[in-house]
C-alpha cells in the first residue's frame, strides 16, 4: 500500500487511489467538477492541480494515482493560483444569473468561486449564448449558458445506464452538451444527471422553481420503492408552506451506500413520492355505516377492531398485511394475531403486470419488505383467504394498504369476497377502490412521516427516519397495532418504533442482536 | 453551425442511406487497422460524406449503427470538425482564410467582395448549387496571403480581380 505525505500529513492508501481519494481520507478538499468517482476519469476540468514534489508544474489530482513517497502540496501559492485561473475559465461564458437559478446555495461555481476565485473579472467581450431552459426529457431540464462542460452527465448515461443519450457538440466555446436532435433523455436513471451536475446546467423539472434549497430540511431515509431499498435522502419544505403549492416533501435525493445503491436511485424511486401529499391521503378513522360514511375517533376506530377480533372466532378472520409495512409494523401485526390465534394472513398481492426489473438497480418486486415480511412468517396463500371470505368462512377481512381489486387476482372473485364479507377493515396511507368498500378505514402515516426498518431482497436491514409530521390524524401501522393490542388487554409500554424493533430482535432470532443503533444509516446484512 | 439540421427533412425522403457492399468491406477494413474500432469513425464519416454529399442526421445514425455507437457520439464528431458539412453543400467549396497573415493582408475584403459576387453568407450555398462559401483558419500558406482554397487547389495573391477569374471557372 502506497504511503505519501499530503500538506505534511502521512496517509496509506490502497494502490491505484488517485490524490483526490487520498486527500480526502485525511480531510483535505481537492476542488474538482469533472471527477466522480462513480465515473471514469475525464480530467476535463483542470480544477484540481496540486503541486507534487519533483514535478515541474501543478499536476490534475483526479489521474494521478497516488505513489509510495509521494510530497503533495494542495495549498501552494503556484496551486491557488492557478486554481483562481481556472475559475476564471470557467465562468468566462457563465451568466451569472445565480438569483434565478435553481441551483443557487448548492451550487459548486458558488461555493469554488468564494473558496478559490474571489478575482477581479478581466472578460470584457460578449459573452457566448447557448439554449436556455431546454427540456431534455421527462425530468431533466438544459440550461447551456451554466454549463461548464465537466462531462459528468454524458459519461453517467455511457457508463452507469449505457444509454448514451448525451454528448459534447460543437468545439471551443460553442460546445454544449445536447441529444442527438429528435431523441430525449429518458432513460430509467435520467434524475441522477441532475445530482452529478456540479452547476446549474442540469436542473430537475419537478423540482425546479418549488423551493429554494436553504429552506429544505432533511431526513436519511429509504426508498420504498422496490425490494432494493435504495438509500435516500428526504428534503421536505417546512419553513416556506406556500411555495410549492403545499406540498410538503420537495424532492428525494440518493444517499451513498456502496453496498445497496453507490451514488444512484432511478427516476421511479426519485419521483414516486407525490402520494404523501396528494388529495387521495386517508386523514381520519372513518367508518361506512348503511353506505354512508363518517369520521370517527382513534378510540372508536381501535374499539371497533379490538372488539371484532374479540368477536370473531380466529378462524373467521383474514389479514393481507403488506409488503410495504415496515419491519416494527409486521411485528405488531403479529403480536395481534399471535394474541388472538389468527392463522389467516398473508402479505403477497401479485400486481396485474409484472414489475420492471434491470440489473442496475431496479428490483421486479415494488415492495421495500418482502423479505421481511418472509422472515416474520407472514407468509400465507393471499388468494386462499379471499377465496375463504367468498365462502363465507371468513368474515372479518384486514387489508393493509393494497387495493385488491387492482390486482392479478379476478377482479369479479375478489368483488364477490368484498361483498360477502361482512366486516371488511382497511389500514392504509391513501384511498383505493378497496378502502372505499371497507367498514372501518384506519388511516396510516407514510414512510417519510415516521421511523422504522425495511429488510431489501439481499436481508439487509435499513432504517428510515421522519422528515414531517402524519398528516391529519394518521398513525404508524405499528402504533395502530399497538393500539389494537392494547385494547386486547396487553400492556404497552414506550409506544415508538424502536420500541418494537427490540421486540423484534429479541423474538426472531435472524434479526438477533440488531438494534437501530448497529443498523445506523449504512444498514445491517442479516445472517 | 446549429439550425443547419432542419434542412435534412427533403432530402431524407429521396435519398435512402446505405453503403454499397464494396463500400461496407471499405469500413470493416478500416475499423480492423485500429486496436479500438472508433478510430475509423473519421475515415467512415468522409467516406459517408463522399458518397451522401453531406452528412446527414440520418447518415450519422446510419454511421453509428456500424460502429455500435449512440448516434449523440457520432454526432459529437461531425459537429466538432468543419470539413464534415450537415446540409447540402455546393458542387464547389470556396474557403477563404481569414488568419493573421491573410486577415493583415486584405482577406476581409477579399470575404466582402465574394460575399457581393455570389450574393450569399459565409456558411451558405449559391441558389444554384454552385458555390458554398466558407472563411477558414489558417491553410499554411501565409506567404502566399492573402489566399483560399478552391475544392482541392490553392489559390495565393488574391485580388478582386483574380477572385472574379476564378469564380468564372467555377461551373
Amino acid at each position: 500500500m502506497p504511503n505519501l505525505t499530503i500538506n505534511g500529513h502521512a496517509v496509506e492508501v490502497p494502490p491505484g487511489t488517485n490524490l483526490i481519494e487520498a486527500a480526502r481520507k485525511i480531510g483535505v478538499e481537492i476542488p474538482h467538477y469533472c471527477y466522480h468517482p462513480g465515473l471514469s476519469i475525464a480530467g476535463q476540468c483542470r480544477l484540481c492541480m496540486v503541486d507534487i514534489e519533483k514535478t515541474p508544474r501543478p499536476t490534475i489530482a483526479c489521474n494521478t494515482p497516488a505513489v509510495d513517497g509521494m510530497v503533495v502540496l494542495t495549498e501552494t501559492d503556484r496551486v491557488k493560483e492557478t486554481r483562481k485561473s481556472i475559475m476564471e475559465f470557467h465562468l468566462i461564458n457563465h451568466p451569472l444569473d445565480c438569483p434565478v437559478c435553481d441551483q443557487a446555495g448548492e451550487c459548486w461555481l458558488q461555493i469554488y468561486y468564494m473558496q478559490h476565485g474571489l478575482y477581479d473579472p478581466r472578460m470584457r467581450d460578449e459573452k457566448v449564448h447557448k439554449p436556455k431552459a431546454v427540456p431534455l426529457g421527462p425530468h431533466v431540464m438544459l440550461d447551456a449558458e451554466r454549463c461548464i462542460l465537466c462531462s459528468r452527465c454524458v459519461r453517467f448515461c455511457d457508463e452507469v445506464t449505457r444509454t448514451g443519450e448525451l454528448g459534447i457538440f460543437d468545439r471551443g466555446d460553442h460546445s454544449e452538451i445536447g441529444l442527438f436532435p429528435g431523441t430525449e433523455l429518458a432513460n430509467k436513471y435520467s434524475g441522477n444527471v441532475v445530482d452529478i451536475c456540479p452547476v446549474g446546467a442540469l436542473t430537475d423539472r419537478d423540482f425546479r422553481f418549488a423551493v429554494r434549497v436553504w429552506y429544505l430540511e432533511r431526513a436519511t431515509s429509504i426508498c420504498p420503492g422496490c425490494a432494493r431499498g435504495c438509500n435516500i435522502e428526504v428534503h421536505v419544505n417546512r419553513r416556506r408552506p406556500h411555495h410549492n403549492e403545499g406540498r410538503r416533501v420537495a424532492r428525494l435525493k440518493p444517499r451513498f451506500n456502496a453496498d445497496v445503491n453507490r451514488w444512484w436511485i432511478c427516476d421511479a424511486g426519485r419521483y414516486g413520492f407525490a402520494f404523501v401529499d396528494d388529495k387521495t391521503r386517508l386523514l381520519a378513522p372513518s367508518r361506512r355505516e348503511d353506505g354512508a360514511v363518517s369520521d370517527a375517533t382513534w378510540e372508536e376506530a381501535i374499539g371497533a377492531v379490538a372488539g371484532a377480533l374479540r368477536r370473531f372466532a380466529p378462524d373467521e378472520i383474514g389479514v393481507v398485511a403488506s409488503p410495504k409495512m415496515a419491519n416494527e409494523d409486521l411485528w405488531a401485526l403479529r403480536r395481534v394475531l399471535e394474541q388472538r390465534g389468527i392463522r389467516r394472513v398473508a402479505f403477497r398481492v401479485p400486481p396485474r403486470e409484472p414489475g420492471d426489473e434491470d440489473t442496475v438497480l431496479i428490483r421486479g418486486d415494488k415492495n421495500p419488505n418482502s423479505r421481511g415480511a418472509e422472515l416474520l412468517g407472514l407468509d400465507g396463500d393471499g388468494a386462499a383467504i379471499l377465496a375463504a371470505a367468498r365462502a363465507r368462512v371468513v368474515k372479518c377481512l384486514w387489508v393493509f394498504g393494497h387495493d385488491l381489486l387492482q390486482c392479478a387476482w379476478d377482479a369479479a372473485e375478489t368483488d364477490a369476497a368484498l361483498r360477502a364479507v361482512p366486516l371488511l377493515i382497511f389500514t392504509g396511507t391513501n384511498a383505493n377502490a378497496t378502502s372505499e368498500r371497507a367498514h372501518w378505514v384506519l388511516p396510516a402515516a407514510t414512510w417519510v412521516e415516521r421511523e422504522g426498518t425495511y429488510t431489501n431482497f439481499e436481508g439487509r436491514v435499513q432504517r428510515f427516519r421522519a422528515a414531517v409530521e402524519p398528516l391529519g390524524q394518521a398513525l404508524p401501522e405499528w402504533d395502530i397495532l399497538g393500539r389494537v393490542l392494547q385494547a386486547l388487554g396487553v400492556e404497552v409500554s414506550a409506544p415508538r418504533a424502536e420500541r418494537w424493533f427490540r421486540e423484534l430482535a429479541g423474538a426472531v432470532p435472524v434479526f438477533a442482536g440488531l438494534t437501530y443503533q448497529s443498523i445506523g444509516d449504512g444498514g445491517a446484512k442479516l445472517p | 453551425m446549429r439550425g443547419q439540421d432542419g434542412t435534412d427533412a427533403a432530402t431524407r425522403a429521396s435519398t435512402p442511406v446505405a453503403f454499397s457492399v464494396e463500400q461496407l468491406a471499405e469500413v470493416h477494413r478500416l475499423q480492423g487497422l485500429y486496436p479500438d474500432r472508433r478510430a475509423a469513425l473519421l475515415p467512415v464519416l468522409h467516406l459517408a460524406q463522399e458518397t451522401f454529399g453531406y452528412v446527414s442526421l440520418e447518415v450519422e445514425a446510419y454511421v453509428a449503427a456500424l460502429f455500435d455507437l449512440t448516434p449523440a457520439h457520432v454526432h459529437e464528431v461531425v459537429t466538432f470538425y468543419t470539413l464534415f458539412f450537415r446540409a447540402p453543400k455546393g458542387r464547389h467549396i470556396v474557403a477563404v482564410c481569414h488568419n493573421l497573415s491573410c486577415h493583415l493582408a486584405g482577406a476581409p475584403m477579399i470575404v466582402a467582395h465574394l460575399r457581393r459576387r455570389l450574393g450569399i453568407d459565409v456558411g451558405e450555398t449559391t441558389d444554384d448549387g454552385r458555390v458554398t462559401l466558407q472563411s477558414v483558419e489558417c491553410l499554411c500558406a501565409c506567404e502566399h496571403a492573402p489566399m483560399m482554397q478552391v475544392d482541392d487547389r490553392y489559390e495565393f495573391g488574391l485580388t478582386p480581380e483574380k477572385v472574379d477569374r476564378i469564380l468564372e471557372g467555377l461551373r
